[in-house]
């Protein structure tokens, strides 16, 4: 298809209409072209798989416009404000109901993340500096299109994001208590809610009535209600669908609008069902059934779910900050007054959340216990990206549980970089070899 | 289902069989643990504590006869009661608590927040209620033994909000009123207006603000081990969303922190079940009677009563038709 190449200004090398180009312009100019082979490489692949559901067709769609500079990415109108959002903290409910648009900006771009290492150290994790590589340079225009950015302290990195970001962006820090148990953490996190509320009703102009608040919830509750529905569709075996596309599909949230999504999901979800009811599959059963967890990934990070399902094995389930953990918790509205709606969007966004931030584990460490019982989890697979200490240091505890629970785990540390690709490949296929050995 | 709208619709019936029963010629007896004021004229059932404060107040020689049997056999018959509905009285029966129930829904239609007590404060006043209860035992011995002047006879009715405020549903306004009589009858029945004043104002600030106090919670919260009505929680299935909490009318902590299998029908629980429809997670919580499992949390049942909640059920059917 013609209009997946990358555009002919993109040359790295040279002038455009006779000016030449300064330094910066020739890295954003070879950035831009790096990253749009990267996903064209990606959905080369992608499109080998013969047994690929029709509706994914709407995801991909997503994310082929990141060859083209992100444009058409995100849907937010002309005069609609837009709220760049990290981590898994901040309140879209509240984004919507003031009428914005939220997009959630945590990245996985290899190239970028060279770029934030002229703002983070080396061992920084890839994801923040994939991220301050595209706030800091126009390589995608969302990045460059927010209003302001909502950036809650999880992460120590995140933490100190906030600053490193303040030339490029208007920033909003969120501030999550890290003991989120006891009273005053709550009642502060309330507060910071309420903060983020006024700030963005400020932005957008418009102030959040209760009925505007109501329906924003609505529609994320509906976005949720439809996960459900394809995570109970993924519970089936043999598979109905490959791991890497559910990735793609949870990953698109991030960007899409949410009613928009959430009917492609549906339509997703319908292809799902009647595949079962056909007996389509596109993993034989007797196929590895393995979990991720451990750091997030993003797209085009997509490396370890491709080697993982290229060897035979199927990716049931994950437990990562961009799919499980951002959108099974649903707010609860109670009494459904202002003031109930708003403590239920904060305790949705804070207190079953299994961050590794947190000081607990229990969340997480049950999580990980049902999600294996329940998907008939056979091997787990642990990421960590280098620098990510949260999720490296929560290790020894998910390792002992597994242990407990007699299900195989593997570790692999990486970042974004393709060149260990190879010798990940060797180590899940060894891990894969033994996870069929036991059966 | 909407166990909620069902609680309500129980309250109700309940209420109307509490006080107009006597017309019907029910009688359910004078032994009922809940707030069906005796006062009420052809009351359908009456509340044990105006006899139990009677029969207490006598020297307590008398008790060693028949007067102690008396004592026991109404005890015995109330205590039936509590294990039977245990604290179902409080959540499904009491007239106080639908009153009560219907101010906070009046509350919330006004779109007024509710507010909770600081942990802390909840925790101090938690002794209150056993308090109550002592008292209600002393102060009838202490009169039946002279200690005690006759003013304060049935201390309890004298200072109960029920007393004034019920009678009124049958045209009774008598005992609307402040007895100056002495001293201490106009303490306590000054006290149960200025009760009755407080639900209505608190309502629209808490949810079940008198309950909170109520020395009949303290006595049902006796039999709470053995009451034949049980919340059940698994905590392994639990993720500490914090819904039930914030669900709670009687701001039970408990059964969010509860990690492990266990009975969380605790003293201030009003057996109301608004926890278990709030839980998203599968059977984490279940409401048992006799080991028989009636109402389990269930996923999808919660998320039918968020579409609900959020007024959903139209737009989404109106989505579907464009």
């Amino acid at each position: 298809m013609m209009n997946e190449m990358p555009p002919e200004h993109m040359n790295p090398s040279g002038a455009e209409g006779g000016r030449k180009l300064s330094r910066q312009e020739r890295l954003v100019n070879k950035v831009r072209l790096h990253l749009a082979m990267t996903v064209r490489e990606i959905f080369e692949e992608v499109e080998k798989d013969e047994l690929r559901p029709k509706a994914m067709a709407y995801f991909d769609d997503i994310f082929r416009k990141f060859m083209h500079n992100g444009e058409g990415v995100i849907k937010a109108a002309e005069d609609q404000k837009v709220i760049g959002t990290y981590c898994v903290f901040v309140p879209e409910e509240i984004v919507y109901a003031a009428g914005g648009y939220p997009v959630r900006l945590c990245a996985g771009a290899h190239d970028t993340s060279e770029i934030g290492e002229d703002f983070l150290p080396d061992v920084a994790c890839p994801m923040v500096k994939s991220e301050m590589g595209f706030a800091s340079m126009p390589i995608l225009d969302f990045y460059q299109r927010c209003d302001m950015v909502a950036l809650p302290a999880s992460c120590h990195w995140k933490l100190k994001m906030g600053e490193m970001l303040e030339p490029f962006d208007d920033v909003h820090m969120l501030d999550v208590p890290r003991v989120k148990e006891s009273e005053k953490a709550r009642d502060y996190w309330l507060e910071e809610v309420k903060r983020f509320q006024k700030r963005v009703e400020k932005i957008t102009g418009r102030k959040i009535r209760r009925k505007a608040l109501r329906d924003a919830i609505r529609r994320i509750q509906r976005a949720q209600r439809e996960v459900v529905r394809f995570q109970e569709l993924r519970k089936h075996n043999p598979a109905p669908i490959l791991g890497r596309d559910a990735l793609e599909v949870l990953n698109a949230y991030f960007y899409d609008e949410v009613n928009d999504w959430t009917d492609a999901l549906a339509t997703l979800n319908d292809e799902l069902e009647e595949r079962i009811a056909q007996g389509i599959h596109v993993a034989p059963p007797r196929a590895a059934r393995i979990m991720l967890t451990g750091s997030p990934m993003v797209f085009p990070n997509w490396k370890v779910p491709f080697v993982i399902e290229d060897l035979g094995g199927i990716l049931v389930c994950d437990e990562f900050c961009t799919s499980q953990r951002y959108l099974s918790d649903m707010v609860s509205v109670d009494e459904g007054t202002m003031g109930d709606m708003l403590m239920a969007i904060a305790e949705r966004y804070v207190l079953p959340c299994a961050c590794p931030t947190f000081s607990n584990t229990i969340e997480r460490r049950d999580r990980i216990a049902r999600l294996v019982d329940e998907y008939q989890v056979e091997g787990v697979i642990y990421h960590v990206l280098k620098g990510c200490h949260p999720f490296d240091i929560e290790l020894k505890i998910i390792e002992k549980l597994l242990q407990e629970k007699g299900v195989p785990m593997l570790k692999i540390e990486t970042d974004y970089s393709p060149e260990d690709v190879e010798q990940l490949r060797t180590r899940i296929e060894a891990f894969q070899e033994t996870l069929k050995g036991r059966n | 289902m909407n166990v909620q709208r069902i609680r309500l619709v129980v309250q109700f019936i309940s209420f109307v069989v509490l006080i107009y029963g006597g017309l019907f010629a029910i009688d359910l007896g004078n032994r009922l643990p809940t707030f069906a004021c005796s006062y009420v004229p052809d009351h359908g059932g009456g509340c044990f504590l105006v006899g139990f404060q009677h029969m207490l107040s006598r020297p307590l020689p008398e008790f060693l006869g028949e007067q102690g049997i008396r004592l026991l056999k109404a005890l015995g018959i109330a205590a039936l009661w509590a294990i039977v509905i245990n604290k179902a009285w409080c959540g499904w029966i009491c007239p106080i608590g639908l009153l009560q129930d219907l101010l906070t829904r009046l509350r919330t239609w006004l779109s007024i927040d509710m507010s909770r007590f600081s942990w802390v404060a909840r925790k101090r006043y938690k002794s209150v209620k056993y308090i109550l209860l002592a008292l209600l035992v002393l102060i009838p011995l202490g009169i039946g033994n002279g200690l005690i002047s006759r003013d304060w006879t049935a201390p309890y009715c004298q200072l109960c909000p029920a007393r004034p405020l019920l009678p009124l549903f049958r045209g009774d306004t008598t005992q609307f009123a402040i007895n100056f009589f002495s001293l201490p009858t106009m303490a306590l029945t000054g006290g149960a207006i200025v009760l009755v004043g407080l639900m209505f104002t608190t309502s629209f600030v808490k949810r079940r603000f008198l309950c909170s106090y109520c020395p009949m919670l303290a006595f049902l919260s006796l039999f709470d081990k053995v009451g034949l009505f049980s919340l059940k929680k698994d905590g392994s299935k639990c993720t500490r969303c914090g819904n039930c909490y914030r669900a709670c009318p009687m701001e039970i902590r408990e059964i969010e922190e509860e990690k492990g299998l266990k009975n969380l029908v605790t003293q201030d629980c009003i057996l109301c079940l608004r926890c278990v429809e709030a839980c998203p997670e599968n059977r984490a919580l279940e409401a048992q009677f006799a080991g028989f499992s009636f109402l389990k949390a269930d996923a999808e049942a919660f998320l039918a009563r968020q579409e609900a909640a959020t007024g959903g059920k139209a737009a989404a059917t109106k989505r579907r038709k464009k």
